[in-house]
């Protein structure tokens, strides 16, 4: 393949992205709305699993999910976070793709579905372990009593990961393991897409 | 076509299967036998040492905060440059308009990280690595206090609109940034020079 048809499909690929960016930040607005309440209540099923009595609460208030524990009195310890901050490397991950050229054809449907998926789960695990640093953290003595170090150490440490590293780098992780041949065509590696 | 270039060497979708010698095949093994698996294996790698690195409290507190400290002045100057009158103190960045708590996460080192394992991960020479990762740290820091500069004009003129150009803007706008300097190194740079 000529080196000039290899930047062509670089340079389609970013005059489509800002088109693709407002679409896919269409399709999030549009998808908010069921995807905020499903994401709070996976989180809050999983908190609850190996939970006796299952107390740990994530409740939907608006744009924000709001934690803590119900067996708590009211107004204790509970944490407003926004859930944006959670979920908008949706945006990021679906303009990349939908800039790619043919995105969705010969299996693209299937590999999107999947990533997205993936990138669905680390974002109830981010909720997840966003509840479990406020109990190992927050809650005073009840959290020294509930808590060892070690399980502080861990669940500090994942809060870390899953708020930064993850919510920063998924997306791009993704796009490139869903979408290798177009990607690497995107920078001259590898055969490009056919058109 | 040029010879392709020992580091370039092997098909990137190489997708033979290890079927032919007779020995179990898994997808993620198949995967990450091509060019593609193998760069998603490292950067993923890179990227993992790297905050985990930054995480550490002496780094923290000897790389990090002195860096972000950096960040602030940086947009200082730029808003002093608009006629803010803008002050540092610590990591506050403030004048008689507005003030704004630049912390870890907002300093644009997850940027540069995720910029720079991808660079890493790239099958390039190390002299084009170094230079990608020079230019784009440079790049990313004008970027970062492009954002900073603008979100502060964002919460002085209209701060009910601060939270939402914070989160949901100005990070999906930082990751495609990243992948667009990446995507561009990698072309125009990595790909196109090591076939010259």
């Amino acid at each position: 393949m000529p080196s000039n048809a290899r930047t062509s499909e670089l340079r389609v690929f970013l005059r489509r992205l800002p088109l693709a960016l407002v679409g896919a930040v269409i399709l999030w607005a549009l998808t908010r709305p069921v995807y905020a309440p499903a994401l709070c209540a996976t989180a809050q099923f999983l908190a609850r699993v190996f939970e006796v009595p299952p107390a740990s609460a994530i409740v939907l208030q608006g744009g924000d999910a709001v934690l803590g524990r119900t067996d708590m009195r009211a107004g204790s310890g509970w944490l407003k976070f926004p859930l944006t901050q959670i979920h908008f490397n949706l945006v990021p991950f679906l303009a990349l793709v939908l800039a790619l050229p043919h995105p969705l054809s010969s299996g693209g449907w299937r590999r999107l579905l999947l990533a997205g998926a993936i990138l669905a789960s680390s974002h109830v695990l981010a909720l997840l372990w966003q509840l479990k640093y406020l109990e190992a953290f927050s809650m005073g003595p009840w959290s020294g009593a509930n808590y060892s170090d070690v399980a502080r150490n861990v669940y500090g440490t994942l809060r870390y990961f899953f708020d930064i590293p993850v919510t920063f780098a998924l997306p791009l992780l993704l796009w490139v393991g869903s979408y290798p041949k177009q990607v690497f065509a995107l920078v001259g590696l590898g055969d490009p897409v056919r058109r | 076509m040029p010879a392709c270039p020992r580091h370039l060497k092997g098909p990137p979708f190489d997708r033979r299967s290890r079927a032919q010698h007779n020995q179990p095949v898994t997808p993620v093994r198949t995967f990450l036998s091509t060019s593609a698996g193998r760069f998603v294996a490292t950067y993923a790698l890179v990227l993992s040492v790297s905050f985990l690195v930054l995480a550490l409290r002496p780094v923290n507190d000897r790389v990090v905060n002195p860096y972000t400290t950096l960040v602030s002045h940086e947009a200082r100057l730029v808003l002093n440059l608009l006629g803010e009158g803008a002050v540092v103190s610590g990591q506050v960045l403030s004048s008689p308009r507005f003030s704004v708590a630049i912390f870890n996460g907002c300093n644009g080192l997850e940027a540069i990280l995720i910029f720079v394992s991808g660079v890493v991960a790239f099958p390039a020479s190390w002299r084009r690595k170094l230079v990608g990762i020079v230019v784009g740290f440079l790049a990313i820091q004008a970027f970062n206090v492009v954002r900073v500069v603008s979100l502060f004009y964002v919460g002085a003129l209209r701060p009910q609109w601060f939270s939402v150009s914070h989160v949901f803007i100005w990070q999906s706008l930082v990751i495609v940034f990243g992948v667009v300097l990446w995507l561009v190194w990698a072309r125009r740079y990595a790909v196109e020079r090591a076939h010259e």
